[in-house]
C-alpha cells in the first residue's frame, strides 16, 4: 500500500512542479546572499487630527529602530499630516504616544522623507519598487539589494484587503503583493517583514507569494484594532494597542539583546490585544526562533576582525578565515547570529532553504525515489494500480 | 586681501520689544566662501549640499523660506528691513534665478525643487508642476526671464524642516547662538519664519568675483512668560520682562568657535525711544541728559547685562530720534558665565511700530460655488505722519508693485479690474502706470499679473476688484482635504519709493553682516493674506454608486430578457417531474447500480437512453492506453 500512494504521489507532483516551477531558482539565489543591511519603511496613512494615533504608532516605530541601530538614511518615514506642529496640538513640536509624556517622539532630529499630500499609493508603490523619476532625491529612496532586510510598518485605517491611503485611496492586498513581487524579482531584498496595524491586517496579506516574506498583522479577519488609551490633554487617543504592545516588547530590549522573533510574536496577547494578532510564516524559510528581532528592527552587522589589512571579498562566495586566538569569540557569535552559519554551509543542503511548500514536498519525494532500488518494479506496479483503476471506474460509469 | 580669500562665518542675534507685549528674536547666520576658481572645491565651514546644489543647478541667487503664522503689519511694524525682508507668506516660498541658457530654466527648477525637497524634508517638489510656478517679469525682482518663483501655502512646517537647516551650520544647534533654538519654545511662537538665501557670482566670468554668500535667518515672535497677574502701575499694564533663558529655555554657553564674530543686539525702535525719552523727561523732570549714556539702567527699564558698545542710527535726517542697539559679544561668556540677557520694565511705556506707507491685505467678495471676485485694499495707516514722508512735495505720487499668482482653477477675468479709489470708481488707465498680464492656461500654467500702481498721496484707501469663475478639477486633482478648500497664495505688494534701512554712524560695521542686513537698501514690502476659496467639491463615492446602480440596472434588464427569450415552461415542467420520480443521491444511485452489476440483472429504472456496450468498450481501451503511456513516460523520465 505504501508503494501505491508513492506512486500516485509521483504522478500529482509532476503537475504541481509545473505551477512552482519559477519560484525555486530565486530562492536559491537569494538564500545564499549574506545579509549586509537594514532598512525600513515606516508608513502613517491617516491624515487628520482626530488620527494622532496613527502618526504616534509611526513615530514609535521610527524611535525604536533608530534606537536598534538603523540610521536615518535607511528609513523612509511617510506621514501623512502634521501633528506635531498642529495647530490644535496643546504642545507645539512634540508628539506623545503615552499619557505620562515621559518620552517626546518628535526629538530634535526627525527626517520626514514623504509628508502631507506626498503620501499617496503612487508613492508607496514608487518607493517599494524603486520606480523613480530621476529628479527624485536619495533620501527619498528604497536603495536596498538583495542583502537588505526590510521592515515594512503601515499604520491606518482599513478593511477587508484594504489599507485607506488619505481618506482617498486604497492599497489593495493585491497591490501590495504585486509590489513585493517585483521588489523580490528586482533583488531589492533578502527578507521582508510586513507589519501592519489595522483593522482586519490580516487580510492585507493574503496575496503574498514571495518568498522570504514575514507577515504580523494585528487583528484577523472581521476584527477590529483598537486604540490603547485616551489622553486627555491632547485630547485624542494616542497609541493603537498592538502597537503599544510592540513597543512595551521592544522597550526592554536594546541592539545586543539576542530575543527571537518568536518571542516577540509570542508577546501578544489576544485579550490585551482585544484582536488576534496574526503572523504569516509560510513563505519564510527560517525557523522564527533562530531569528533575533533586530534582523529586521535593528541594525546589527556583523564585525569581522582580520590581522591583514583590509582585503576585497565578495559576500557571495568568501571564505572566512578565523585566527585562532579569535576562534571562540566566531563560535559564540555564530550561535547568536543565525546568518553565518547558513552561508557556510548554504550550497549543500539547498533543499532546505526552498521556500514554495510544494517544491519542498516535491523535493522530498524526490529524494525517496532516488533511494529506492527497484524503481521498474515500482513502476511496473503503479501500471497495474492505473489499470485497475481506470477499468474499475469505467465500469461503475457505464 | 589674504583675509578676504577665507571661508567666514558671522552668526547674530537681535532681540526687539514689540508693541504688543511680544519678543522679536531675529537669528541671522551667513556662511561665505571665495569662489571655486581661486579657492577651490574643498571647504571648511560651508556646507556641501549647498555647495553642490549651486553648481549642479547653476543658482545665481535663490531664496527658500518655510513660515508658519502671518506677520502682524500693524502691531510688528512694516517699514524696517526686518519686517521687509523677513516677513514671509505661511508655508513655502522659493524662488531661483538661474544661470543657464532660457529654454533650460524650467529643466534646472525642476531639478532644484525635487534636490530641495529632499535636503529640507519638505514637499518642496510639488512645485515642480507648470501649475504652480511662474515666471514674474519685472515686478517682483528686477531679473529678467530665468527668475522662477513659487508658493506652497500650505505646507507645514516644522522640526523636519528646522534640522536640515541647522544642519548646513558649522556649529549646529550644538554650540553659538544656534543653541538657544529649543523646539518646543520656537513653534509655541506666534510667528516664526525661516529662511535661506543664497547669492553666486560663480558662473559670472567678467567681474571679480565674491563667491558664494549663504545667508540663513530665523524670525521668531513670543510671547514672553509672564508669571501671574500682569503688573499694574499708575493705571498702565507693564510690559512684560523677559530673558534669553525664560524665552528660549535655554541660555548661551559661548560662541560657535568658529565663526568670525558673534553678537546679540537689543533694538529699540525710533518710536520707543522716543516714548522713553518722554517718559524719562517726565519722571526725572530734567532735560539734556544724554539719552544714549548709561541707558541700560534708568527708572524706565534694566538690562541686566551691560552692553559693550550702543550703536545709534544715523542718516535718518527727517526725525530726531533713531533707534538704538545695545551690542553684547557672546564670546566673553562661557561654561561658567552663560549668557542670559533680560529686560526688565519698572515703567510702563505704550509705542506703536512704524507702519508701511499703506496697509495692504486681501479678502473674497461673492457668495456660491460659480463666481465671486478678489479685492486687494489698500488703506492708510491710522497715524500718518511716517506715510507722508515718501511724498513730501505736492503733486508726487504713491509708486505701488503688486505682483499676484492665481491658480488656473480660479479663473479670473482680468477686463473687470476696477479700481476704486476713497470709494470712488476711477478709470484704471489713469492709475495704473503698467501692467503684464499672463492669463492661467487650465493645467498648465497659472494666472500672473503685475501691476505698477500711481496712486495720489492723499489717499485714503484704494481697492482694485478683480471677478473670478471658479473652475471644476478632474476627480483625481483633488486633494483628499478638498473641502477645506483651495488656497490663493499671497499677493506681494511693495511700496517702490520707500527703503526701508537704518544706517549706522560707524563704518566698521559694516563688516557685520547682520547690521550689514538692516542697512541694506530694500523696498518695503508688504504680503497679503493667502485666500481660501471654497470649490465645488465632488461627492467622492459617486462613481461607486453610479457603477452600482447601474449594473443593477443591467443585470435586471438582460436577466429579464434572457429568462423571456430562452425559458421554456413546458419542459422545465416535464424535466421536474422526472427529478422528482428519481430523487436519490449520487451514492445511493451508485450503490444500486453495482449491486444491479453483481447480480447481473439490468437496472430496472432506466430513464437514459443506455449507450451500447462497443461504445463503452472503445472508451476503456482509450483510457487503459492513455494510463500505459504515462506510465511508460514516467519510467523513461526517471531513468
Amino acid at each position: 500500500m505504501d508503494v501505491l500512494f508513492k506512486s500516485a504521489a509521483v504522478l500529482i507532483s509532476i503537475f504541481l512542479l509545473l505551477f512552482c516551477n519559477a519560484i525555486p531558482s530565486v530562492a536559491y539565489s537569494s538564500s545564499s546572499t549574506m545579509h549586509t543591511n537594514n532598512w525600513a519603511v515606516l508608513v502613517c496613512t491617516s491624515r487628520f487630527w482626530f488620527n494622532y494615533r496613527h502618526m504616534a504608532n509611526t513615530l514609535s516605530l521610527y524611535r525604536t529602530v533608530k534606537r536598534l541601530g538603523i540610521p536615518d538614511e535607511r528609513i523612509i518615514l511617510m506621514l501623512a499630516d502634521d501633528m506635531a506642529c498642529n495647530a490644535r496640538n496643546k504642545y507645539p513640536a512634540q508628539v506623545f504616544n503615552n499619557e505620562n509624556h515621559r518620552l517626546n517622539l518628535y526629538g530634535d532630529n526627525v527626517e520626514v522623507d514623504y509628508r502631507g499630500y506626498e503620501v499617496t499609493v503612487e508613492n508607496f508603490m514608487r518607493v517599494l519598487t524603486g520606480r523613480h523619476e530621476t529628479a527624485v532625491p536619495r533620501s527619498k529612496r528604497l536603495l536596498s539589494d538583495e542583502g537588505s532586510h526590510i521592515l515594512l510598518y503601515m499604520t491606518g485605517h482599513g478593511g477587508d484587503e484594504f489599507l485607506k491611503f488619505q481618506d482617498s485611496e486604497e492599497l489593495q492586498s493585491h497591490d501590495l503583493a504585486d509590489a513585493v513581487k517585483q521588489m523580490k524579482e528586482k533583488r531589492r531584498f533578502k527578507e521582508l517583514l510586513i507589519m501592519v496595524d489595522t483593522c482586519q491586517a490580516a487580510t492585507l496579506f493574503s496575496q503574498l507569494q514571495s518568498p522570504g516574506v514575514l507577515a504580523i498583522g494585528s487583528s484577523m479577519k472581521g476584527e477590529n484594532s483598537y486604540s490603547h488609551h485616551l489622553d486627555s490633554d491632547v485630547g485624542v487617543s494616542v497609541v493603537d494597542r498592538f502597537t503599544f504592545y510592540t513597543l512595551a516588547y521592544f522597550e526592554r530590549l536594546n541592539m545586543y539583546d539576542n530575543a527571537s522573533l518568536s518571542s516577540l510574536f509570542n508577546s501578544y496577547n489576544p485579550n490585551l490585544l482585544m484582536s488576534t494578532a496574526y503572523y504569516r510564516t509560510d513563505l519564510y524559510g527560517r525557523q522564527l526562533e533562530e531569528v533575533p528581532v533586530t534582523n529586521f528592527f535593528g541594525s546589527v552587522m556583523e564585525t569581522i576582525h582580520t590581522d591583514s589589512p583590509y582585503r576585497a571579498f565578495s559576500g557571495k562566495y568568501s571564505k572566512i578565515e578565523i585566527p585562532l586566538d579569535q576562534s571562540d569569540e566566531v563560535k559564540q557569535r555564530r550561535l547568536k547570529s543565525s546568518d553565518v552559519p547558513q552561508e557556510l554551509t548554504g550550497s549543500n543542503i539547498t533543499g532546505k532553504h526552498v521556500t514554495c511548500p510544494v517544491t519542498r514536498t516535491w523535493n522530498a519525494i524526490l529524494g525517496r525515489i532516488g533511494m529506492m532500488k527497484e524503481l521498474d518494479s515500482l513502476v511496473n506496479y503503479g501500471l497495474i494500480l492505473m489499470f485497475l483503476i481506470a477499468t474499475g471506474s469505467s465500469w461503475f460509469s457505464s | 586681501m589674504a583675509e578676504e580669500l577665507n571661508e567666514e562665518f558671522t552668526e547674530g542675534l537681535l532681540l526687539r520689544p514689540l508693541p504688543d507685549r511680544r519678543v522679536l528674536a531675529h537669528f541671522h547666520f551667513q556662511s561665505s566662501v571665495p569662489p571655486t576658481r581661486t579657492y577651490g572645491r574643498h571647504h571648511h565651514l560651508f556646507p556641501k549640499s549647498i555647495y553642490q546644489l549651486i553648481n549642479k543647478f547653476r543658482v545665481r541667487e535663490m531664496e527658500l523660506s518655510f513660515t508658519q503664522g502671518r506677520w502682524n503689519y500693524e502691531h510688528w511694524g512694516g517699514y524696517d528691513p526686518i519686517s521687509s525682508s523677513n516677513a514671509k507668506p505661511p508655508g513655502v516660498e522659493l524662488w531661483a534665478d538661474f544661470d543657464v541658457s532660457l529654454d533650460q530654466v524650467d529643466a534646472s527648477w525642476k531639478n532644484l525643487t525635487h534636490a530641495l525637497s529632499g535636503l529640507f524634508c519638505a514637499s518642496i517638489n510639488f512645485l515642480e508642476h507648470s501649475t504652480s510656478y511662474s515666471a514674474p517679469q519685472w515686478s517682483f525682482r528686477s531679473f529678467a526671464g530665468k527668475l522662477r518663483y513659487g508658493t506652497l501655502p500650505r505646507e507645514a512646517v516644522c522640526t523636519e524642516n528646522l534640522t536640515p537647516w541647522l544642519k548646513l551650520l558649522p556649529c549646529r544647534d550644538k554650540a553659538g547662538l544656534s543653541a538657544l533654538m529649543d523646539r518646543p519654545s520656537i513653534y509655541r511662537g506666534y510667528y516664526h519664519s525661516q529662511r535661506l538665501h543664497l547669492t553666486s557670482d560663480e558662473f559670472d566670468t567678467a567681474k571679480s568675483n565674491s563667491g558664494i554668500m549663504l545667508e540663513q535667518t530665523l524670525t521668531v515672535v513670543l510671547q514672553p512668560n509672564t508669571l501671574g497677574d500682569r503688573a499694574m502701575v499708575s493705571g498702565k499694564t507693564l510690559q512684560p520682562s523677559w530673558s534669553l533663558s525664560s524665552l528660549f529655555g535655554r541660555k548661551v554657553h559661548g560662541k560657535c568657535s568658529v565663526s568670525k564674530s558673534s553678537n546679540v543686539y537689543v533694538q529699540f525702535e525710533p518710536n520707543l525711544v522716543s516714548e522713553l525719552k518722554e517718559v524719562w523727561e517726565s519722571v526725572e523732570s530734567e532735560s539734556g541728559i544724554l539719552i544714549h549714556d548709561a541707558f541700560w539702567n534708568n527708572p524706565i527699564f534694566e538690562i541686566s547685562a551691560s552692553p559693550d558698545r550702543v550703536v545709534k542710527e544715523v542718516g535718518n535726517l527727517q526725525k530726531e530720534v533713531s533707534s538704538i542697539l545695545y551690542e553684547f559679544l557672546v564670546e566673553d561668556y562661557n561654561d561658567s558665565k552663560p549668557f542670559d540677557l533680560g529686560l526688565r520694565w519698572k515703567l510702563p511705556v505704550v509705542w506703536s511700530c512704524k507702519q508701511a506707507p499703506l496697509h495692504a491685505s486681501r479678502f473674497l467678495m461673492g457668495s456660491g460655488n460659480e463666481r465671486g471676485a478678489i479685492a486687494i485694499s489698500l488703506r492708510s495707516s491710522s497715524n500718518n505722519n511716517t506715510q507722508r514722508v515718501g511724498c513730501s512735495e505736492k503733486g508726487s505720487q504713491l509708486r505701488i508693485d503688486i505682483f499676484q499668482v492665481v491658480p488656473w482653477y480660479v479663473k479670473v477675468y482680468y477686463h473687470t479690474l476696477k479700481v476704486f479709489i476713497d470709494g470712488e470708481l476711477q478709470s484704471t488707465m489713469e492709475n495704473i502706470e503698467k501692467m503684464h498680464l499672463s492669463p492661467s492656461e487650465d493645467k498648465v500654467s497659472p494666472g500672473v499679473m503685475e501691476m505698477k500702481l500711481r496712486l495720489p498721496c492723499s489717499v485714503k484707501t484704494a481697492v482694485l476688484t478683480l471677478e473670478f469663475d471658479k473652475g471644476f478639477l478632474h476627480i483625481d486633482e483633488y486633494p483628499p482635504d478638498a473641502n477645506q478648500g483651495f488656497d490663493i497664495p499671497s499677493a506681494v505688494v511693495s511700496f517702490t519709493g520707500f527703503q526701508a534701512s537704518i544706517g549706522f554712524e560707524d563704518n566698521f560695521l559694516n563688516k557685520l553682516p547682520i547690521l550689514n542686513e538692516l542697512q541694506e537698501r530694500k523696498h518695503v514690502i508688504s504680503y497679503t493674506e493667502v485666500l481660501l476659496v471654497p470649490l465645488t467639491t465632488p461627492d467622492f463615492s459617486m462613481p461607486y454608486n453610479v457603477i452600482t446602480i447601474t449594473c443593477t440596472v443591467f443585470a435586471l434588464y438582460f436577466g429579464s430578457l434572457l429568462n423571456a427569450l430562452r425559458r421554456r415552461v413546458g419542459e422545465e415542467e416535464r424535466l421536474l417531474k422526472s427529478k422528482a420520480a428519481k430523487k436519490r443521491g449520487p451514492l445511493s444511485s451508485m450503490l444500486s447500480k453495482l449491486s444491479a452489476k453483481l447480480k447481473g440483472s439490468p437496472l430496472e429504472p432506466s430513464p437514459t437512453p443506455s449507450t451500447s456496450p462497443s461504445f463503452i468498450n472503445y472508451k476503456l481501451i482509450v483510457k487503459v492506453i492513455l494510463v500505459a503511456g504515462m506510465a511508460a513516460g514516467g519510467q523513461y523520465y526517471f531513468r
